[in-house]
């Protein structure tokens, strides 16, 4: 490899570098801000409001790392299928219960 | 490509397929870890539609500070992990951020269970272990205490074993004995870290936000 290769080659891979952080910086900077608003959000009483606000910031928080930095967002199909199945059951168990549970008297 | 040649495991012929199939298998192994751990919170929140006052005061009794610290530590420690994964497909150039971002998650991870302890020694001295010794009156307070304790025992183990796993992937590519390009190790471990940080951000709130408002 000639020397100009070489910076070349360096000159493409720190450009690679700094695309790489800023990235993941970025989502890295919106998950710590969803993880301050929800514990803002916890001190505002609103009842039922306040409970449901930690687990939607928490959904929001999950779904940047599955799609971002698990890179779900441009996995292959059968990958999207292998993760979606897992959440299928698991919504499957929550509402078997639920119909349960809520509708006791 | 001698590096695919040096990364490839039986029973492959061809590197790419032994890649998909890697993270095929790690992501069925993912769906059965969501199931393991939503059985466990489906249980917390059944026992807090009965107990609701009782599951509010015991949340107040946890310390929101090493809660919030610990989120936010593992949150980086996904960053670093994310970086060192993308870093290690980008280019073969790239093998000190790789190994530098290993070190750093191994070290967040250790960070994360550190605080954990200083917790868990404040827990014990205030009595939240379930038991006759138990500080809080109100009846349910024992199931989420319980609760509490067997869930971030349990993710307590599963970081552990993924500190291990960045650990030795780290004193591998660090003594060349396998190539950091391509190498699908750093795939599949990145992907099995960054599902406890997900089971984390889930706890969080369950266990640290209950109670704050009233």
């Amino acid at each position: 490899m000639s020397d100009r290769e070489e910076a070349g080659g360096d000159a493409r891979s720190s450009d690679g570098v700094r695309r790489l952080w800023a990235r993941n910086l970025l989502i890295w900077a919106a998950l710590l801000v969803l993880l301050l608003l929800s514990l803002v959000a916890a001190y505002i009483p609103m009842g039922r409001v306040t409970t449901a606000s930690g687990i939607v910031v928490a959904a929001a928080k999950s779904t940047l790392v599955v799609l971002l930095f698990m890179e779900l967002a441009s996995a292959k199909p059968q990958i999207r299928i292998a993760a979606i199945s897992g959440l299928v059951f698991l919504v499957a168990m929550f509402a078997l219960t639920f119909v349960d549970v809520l509708a006791r008297p | 490509m001698s590096d695919e040649s040096a990364l490839l495991r039986e029973p492959w012929f061809d590197f790419g397929r032994q890649r998909e199939a890697g993270k095929f298998g790690i992501w069925v192994f993912l769906a059965s870890e969501t199931l393991f751990f939503g059985a466990l919170m489906l249980t917390y929140t059944v026992c807090r539609i009965e107990h609701p006052e009782a599951f509010a005061a015991a949340g107040r009794e946890t310390n929101i500070w090493y809660g919030t610290i610990n989120t936010a530590v593992l949150l980086t420690s996904s960053l670093t992990m994310a970086v060192a994964a993308q870093a290690s497909e980008q280019s073969a150039r790239l093998r000190r951020l790789v190994l530098s971002c290993l070190l750093l998650t191994a070290m967040l991870g250790l960070a994360f269970i550190a605080i954990k302890g200083f917790e868990y020694k404040e827990d014990i001295d205030k009595h939240l272990v379930p038991g006759a010794e138990f500080a809080l009156p109100q009846r349910g307070a024992e199931l989420f205490y319980g609760f509490y304790w067997l869930v971030t025992g349990v993710h307590a183990i599963h970081l552990s074993i993924g500190i291990a796993l960045v650990s030795r992937l780290f004193w591998v590519l660090l003594r060349r004995e396998l190539p950091a390009k391509d190498n699908p190790e750093i795939e599949v471990t990145a992907l099995y870290w960054h599902l406890v940080d997900i089971v984390w951000i889930f706890l969080y709130p369950l266990i640290y936000l209950p109670g704050r408002a009233s």
